[in-house]
């Protein structure tokens, strides 16, 4: 018979412990903490694709707001206005947003490292400014509301805790799909490249037109949380697509660590939850968010997944040292 | 004998510079030629226009009959055309057995989207590429250190992986760009065992080096200097020809 290695037995038990805790946790909080991991699902969402983006291909996306709006748009417009089916506008904002990032993407990601940068934080603002220009679609700074919560068999996801169960699911989903991703050949090929470009050209690997496609994969799954969002909160406005939303999505990035698809959530965590808690202090509060995040990034040069990362490995050492001893 | 590659008055000028003016040869199927020149004779030059990193400003590269010219790196690497690089260009975070499986993208179909949902043929794709990986870590003895980070193992070993990478696909013609630079004389013997060998069982192999010792797996030697080709021929010829001597022995 084969036997199971430790570390697996490990691994899947501590995976079904995270999810029971995940499944009773909100029975034991209050509202307002239940909005904030919905929005760390949200976000987690969303920083997925800017975190691998950076991670597997070096690309530093600041143009994941711009996506996220443009899914929450769709969501709003379609379903208030055109009074299309919801998942119908979601859909349509996934293509829409896949369809823009293909078309800029491909001029954009020609640039690389501090111009590559630049260029995505132009088209943030770019798209802030659209926002705010059309008005007849985004309400502008009025906004949209009465957008409808999303329902399904019967069942509204109409307040946090049952929105909860509609996000997170998502999010895993999401989580696990970049996990397949990354350890397939062509994740492979992405870390190829991100090693040494011209050996994965020689290799085969269109080196140009995979970031390209990783690109788009990251506008598609932004404008997927971009949807999810506008239907939790019911009115979006242009406010909640400006640059600090962008920024934000390049922290849960960064503070997750790059090099880990599960650490984004606990980036998207401390992005949501700081920010809200520290602002009970007063005024200081964004200087204290600030001096957090320093913190953060000198004392976690590999964001929380890399802490994670490290004390599974020393975990699983030990689990393998008790073994054999054991035996 | 079948023409692997032909060589058509490739010249080359950067601004000014004339650094390649009407280089012709060609590689047979199943030789191995090599390409010798002292430093600035222009050797990299037409080793990156062969390979599609370079565009000639004036000539043709013609690969297996085709005008390959204008051919991007891919479509020559699809085509049965590989290289390595001067200083060993392995993929540095990937595993050995990854490096080989990166080697063999272009045997795959499947895409992002369907690597994204996990879909079976992603799967099955992976275990061919990993089965030709093992073949090539048993051909070239890479068994203790298929799971190492190839960035952490001795410059010998990685040109070792950078070799085996580039053959894992077969290809039909494998160019090598100063493959004994950097290596100690145990592992440049081990290396010229390896070249053999790979000749033997077919493979047609084009050598740019300026090691002469290296030079005796080879059949046929074009010599360059100063952007022209000086000399043709066997190792021997090279050694007695007096225009190598006087360009590139210095004697």
């Amino acid at each position: 018979m084969r036997t199971i290695p430790a570390e697996r037995i490990w691994l899947w038990s501590a995976t079904a412990l995270a999810l029971v805790a995940w499944a009773v946790l909100p029975n034991f909080l209050g509202r307002g903490a239940i909005d904030i991991l919905v929005f760390t699902g949200l976000y987690t969402i969303a920083g997925l694709g800017v975190s691998f983006l950076l991670g597997q291909c070096g690309i530093v996306s600041l143009a994941q707001s711009g996506f996220y709006g443009i899914g929450a748009y769709a969501a709003a417009y379609g379903t208030t206005t055109l009074g299309l089916p919801i998942p119908v506008c979601i859909l349509a904002g996934i293509l829409f947003s896949a369809l823009i990032a293909a078309a800029v993407g491909t001029p954009v990601l020609r640039l690389s490292g501090h111009f590559l940068a630049l260029a995505t934080l132009a088209l943030a603002i770019i798209a802030h400014v659209l926002f705010l220009e059309f008005e007849w679609l985004t309400g502008g700074t009025l906004g949209i509301g009465g957008i409808p919560r999303i329902t399904l068999f019967g069942f509204s996801f109409s307040t946090p805790y049952r929105f909860y169960y509609l996000v997170w699911p998502c999010a895993f989903a999401l989580i696990l799909f970049y996990t397949l991703l990354l350890n397939s050949r062509t994740g492979i090929a992405l870390r190829a490249m991100r090693d040494a470009p011209s050996a994965a050209a020689v290799a085969g690997i269109q080196v140009a037109s995979l970031k390209v496609r990783i690109f788009v994969l990251s506008a598609a799954v932004g404008a997927f949380a971009g949807s999810l969002f506008a239907h939790y909160v019911s009115f979006i406005s242009v406010d909640s697509f400006a640059i600090d939303r962008a920024i934000g999505f390049l922290l849960i990035a960064v503070l997750g660590g790059v090099r880990s698809i599960p650490g984004t959530i606990a980036g998207a965590f401390f992005v949501t939850a700081a920010p809200n808690y520290l602002s009970r202090l007063g005024d200081i509060h964004p200087i204290l968010f600030a001096v957090a995040l320093v913190v953060a990034v000198i004392f976690l040069p590999g964001g929380f997944g890399g802490l994670i990362a490290s004390f599974w490995s020393r975990l699983a050492t030990r689990g393998r040292a008790s073994s054999k001893s054991r035996s | 004998m079948k023409t692997v590659l032909d060589v058509r008055a490739v010249s080359k000028s950067f601004g000014g510079l004339h650094v390649l003016k009407g280089v012709s040869f060609s590689v047979e199927s199943g030789s191995v030629t090599g390409l010798i020149g002292p430093n600035g004779a222009g050797k990299s030059t037409l080793f990156n226009i062969i390979s599609g990193f370079l565009a000639p400003t004036r000539g043709d590269i013609v690969f297996l009959g085709d005008v390959a010219t204008g051919h991007d790196i891919g479509t020559r690497s699809r085509a049965g055309l590989q290289r390595t690089f001067q200083t060993p260009q392995v993929f540095r975070d990937l595993t050995v057995r990854e490096n080989l499986v990166a080697g063999c993208h272009m045997r795959g179909r499947t895409g992002v989207l369907e690597a994204f949902f996990g879909l079976p043929a992603v799967r099955r794709e992976m275990k061919q590429a990993q089965q030709l990986a093992d073949l090539a870590i048993a051909r070239f003895e890479l068994e203790a250190w298929r799971d190492v980070p190839a960035g952490e193992l001795p410059a010998g070993r990685q040109r070792l992986v950078e070799l085996a990478r580039a053959v894992v696909v077969e290809p039909k013609l494998l160019c090598l760009d100063e493959p004994s630079s950097g290596l100690s004389a145990d592992e440049v013997r081990v290396l010229m065992a390896t070249l053999r060998r790979l000749n033997r069982e077919g493979m047609t192999i084009l050598l740019v080096s300026h090691d002469m010792e290296l030079m005796e797996v080879t059949d046929t030697i074009h010599a360059l200097c100063f952007g022209e080709i000086i000399a043709s021929g066997s190792l021997e010829v090279m050694r007695a020809s007096p225009r190598v001597r006087e360009a590139y022995l210095g004697t």
